[in-house]
Order: structure tokens, then C-alpha cells, then sequence
């Protein structure tokens, strides 16, 4: 039995993806920038001691690193802006999450910090 | 398809049926969809992770939390040497390498070009078999210094203990002289050994996805189908193991 499908309707069996290389240029370049910028993570690491600031620092490089990795090796960057936006924006909830688990494990670590210092205390009455 | 059949493509609505709105075919969108869900999995190990290192209480001996660089300090072949972070980013290093072989693979395949797909598929598989090789040692070095699923040898040192005199204990802790550390809160042991492991788990699973390809490229499978499409969903997934691993590294390292 042969398949025919109509023009312009989405076909499983017969489909062969529009393909095209854009040559490797921009994948090194991408290939450079990540290094870089683990070996300024590295840097960062060394010459500035642990503070907020610096962890700032590593998450934002993170988040930069995540750009390119899924813009340029996931060609992410040419896909139509509908699955892109259908991927990246669910991902919104996880910044919600991390936010409110931080303050509960926080609240969690202030409320014991308080009950070890009172015990502290009654002993060297 | 000639131009006139596109023309009558074009015009029909977007979301109205009868074309994928996405523009890619089936198995790509779903492979992305799936890693949205497994991004969701692992912000959750993360997170855990992050609420667990917040609630520690910080100025208690035995709750202390560990500082990454006095642990994760070694590196093969040279012992005894105070070397933090140097063997993890190596790590890292062998994992951006092997993406990068991965996306030359897909460039390859775009080009219907078989020995070069073969070619850069065996680089991608012997990179993604160096990084578990790299995390089995990294393993064996935490467990050999007495890490446990549900026991952490790495509280506060003797030294550190020094250092803190000035701060609140608590009332019942005295220092053990026999034992130059305390126990640690158990849960960044087990955190670590979960989600490396859990991480460690897609590597391997990415390396047998890999070793597939590689035999049906071989095959001549994607020849004969026209396409290398099948290259590049198993590449989606194993650039998606290298994004994981930037936060791995990023919060149980760098943090």
C-alpha cells in the first residue's frame, strides 16, 4: 500500500527534515567560549574568597553557559520561537521553587541557631 | 514539493491543523519535551540540596557544612597534594569536548557525510566513557575517606574547632582528642552520591544511546532513511547531560 499525504500536512512515514550545515565556525566558537569561561570560574575560584557576591558570579556563569550550550549545540537559536518559548518558559517555576525552599531552609536553620544559643546560655548561669 | 503546493501551505492558519506548528518533526519535539521533564527532576535534586545546606545550622560543630575544597581535593597520581577543584574541572573539561564532537556529529550529518558521523560519534563515545571513568575515581576517593549514603565523615576539623573557639556550640559537645574530624550533616554525603550518581546514571545511559547510533550509522540505517535525524535526538540529550552538569559543578563545587 503506498502512502501519498496531502501538500503541506505533517507526514511521519515520508518526512525528511529540512537540513542544512552551518558549518562548524560558530560550534567552536561556542567550544571557546565555555572554556573560557570554566577557566574564569577556576580564576574567580582562587583569587576571590567564598562570598555572596562570588556565588552570584558562579550562577550567573552557569546561566551563560547554559545559554550557549542549549542556543548553539541544541540549535535552540534556529528552532521557530514557538518551541522555544513552549520549552523555556515552564521553566520560570523552577526559579519560584528555589526561592521558596531557600527561605523555609533558612527559616528552618535560624530557628534552631536560636534554641542552641538559649541552651548556651542557661548552662553558664 | 513544488512551489505551488508551499504557497498553499503558507496560507493556512498556524494552529488551525495540518501542519506542525513547531516546524520539527515528532521525535525531536518530544525528545525536547521530555528534557523539560528531566530538567524539572533534577532542579528538584538540586534544590533539595540547596534547602538542606540552607537549614544547616552554621555555627554548631556537627552541623557544620563542609567546605567543597577541603574534600574534593585530590587528584590521580598525586597524593598527599592539596589540589581542589583542579580534577572537577578536567571533568568538565572532557564533557564540553565530548558535546562539542556530539554537535560536529550532527554538522556531519547534516552533510549526509557517513565517515565523518562515525568518526565523531566514537570521540563522543570514549569522551562520555573518560568523564564516568573520572566519576568512578572520584567516587572511590569519597568513599575511601569514609563517605556513606548515610553517614558523612566530614564535619569540622580539629583545626577548624581552633579557629571557631569564640562561637555557640551547645552545651554537650566536647571535643573527641582521638578523631582529627567530626561527622558532618549526613545529608551532603548523601546528596552528592545521589545526584552525581543520578547525574552519572545519564552519562552512561548517553553513552549507550551513542554506542547505538554509532552501529546504525555503520549500518548504513540513516543512508538509507536520507537523514541523520536520529543523530541529532541522541545529541539534544547528551548536550542536555553537559547542561546538568554545569549546575552539578557549579553547586557542588564552585558553592
Amino acid at each position: 500500500m503506498e502512502f501519498h499525504s496531502k501538500p503541506g500536512e505533517y507526514d511521519a512515514i515520508n518526512y525528511v527534515p529540512h537540513t542544512e550545515s552551518h558549518g562548524t565556525k560558530e560550534l567552536w566558537r561556542t567550544f571557546w567560549l565555555l572554556l573560557g569561561i570554566t577557566i574564569l570560574d577556576f580564576v574567580i575560584y582562587f583569587i576571590m574568597g567564598p562570598s555572596g557576591i562570588r556565588n552570584v558570579i558562579f550562577i550567573l556563569f552557569g546561566l551563560v553557559k547554559a545559554y550557549y550550550i542549549v542556543g548553539a549545540f541544541m540549535h535552540m537559536k534556529s528552532e521557530k520561537i514557538n518551541l522555544a518559548l513552549s520549552i523555556i518558559v515552564p521553566v520560570v517555576f523552577v526559579f519560584g521553587l528555589i526561592w521558596v525552599m531557600l527561605y523555609e531552609g533558612g527559616a528552618i536553620s535560624q530557628s534552631h541557631t536560636n534554641h542552641s544559643t538559649e541552651t548556651h546560655t542557661e548552662v553558664h548561669k | 514539493m513544488s512551489n505551488h503546493s508551499e504557497a498553499v501551505f503558507e496560507k493556512q492558519p498556524m494552529w488551525a491543523g495540518g501542519r506542525s506548528p513547531f516546524n520539527v518533526s515528532y521525535g525531536k519535539l518530544m525528545m525536547w519535551i521530555f528534557l523539560l521533564s528531566d530538567a524539572f527532576t533534577f532542579s528538584s535534586l538540586l534544590i533539595q540540596y540547596g534547602a538542606q545546606r540552607f537549614s544547616n545550622v552554621q555555627n554548631a560543630v556537627t552541623t557544620k557544612w563542609p567546605d567543597p575544597a577541603s574534600i574534593f581535593n585530590h587528584f590521580p597520581f598525586m597524593h598527599g597534594l592539596h589540589l581542589p577543584l583542579l580534577f572537577v574541572s578536567v571533568m568538565t573539561f572532557i564533557l564540553i569536548l565530548s558535546s562539542v564532537t556530539m554537535v560536529l556529529a550532527v554538522e556531519a550529518g547534516h552533510r549526509n557525510s557517513k565517515k565523518e558521523v562515525e568518526r565523531y560519534m566514537i570521540y563522543t563515545i570514549l569522551g562520555g566513557v573518560a568523564f564516568l571513568s573520572c566519576q568512578a575515581w572520584e567516587w572511590a576517593t569519597f568513599i575511601h575517606e569514609g563517605a556513606r549514603l548515610d553517614g558523612n565523615f566530614f564535619g569540622i576539623t580539629k583545626e577548624g574547632y581552633a579557629h571557631l573557639g569564640s562561637v555557640h556550640f551547645g552545651s554537650h559537645f566536647e571535643w573527641d582528642k582521638a578523631v582529627d574530624r567530626t561527622n558532618g550533616p549526613v545529608p551532603f554525603a548523601a546528596l552528592f552520591f545521589i545526584v552525581t550518581g543520578f547525574h552519572g546514571f545519564h552519562v552512561f545511559s548517553g553513552v549507550v544511546i551513542n554506542v547505538v547510533m554509532y552501529i546504525m550509522t555503520v549500518r548504513g540505517t540513516f543512508e538509507r532513511r536520507g537523514h541523520y535525524e536520529m543523530i541529532e535526538k541522541a545529541g539534544l540529550y547528551w548536550h542536555f547531560v553537559d547542561l546538568v552538569w554545569v549546575f552539578v559543578f557549579t553547586f557542588f563545587y564552585l558553592i
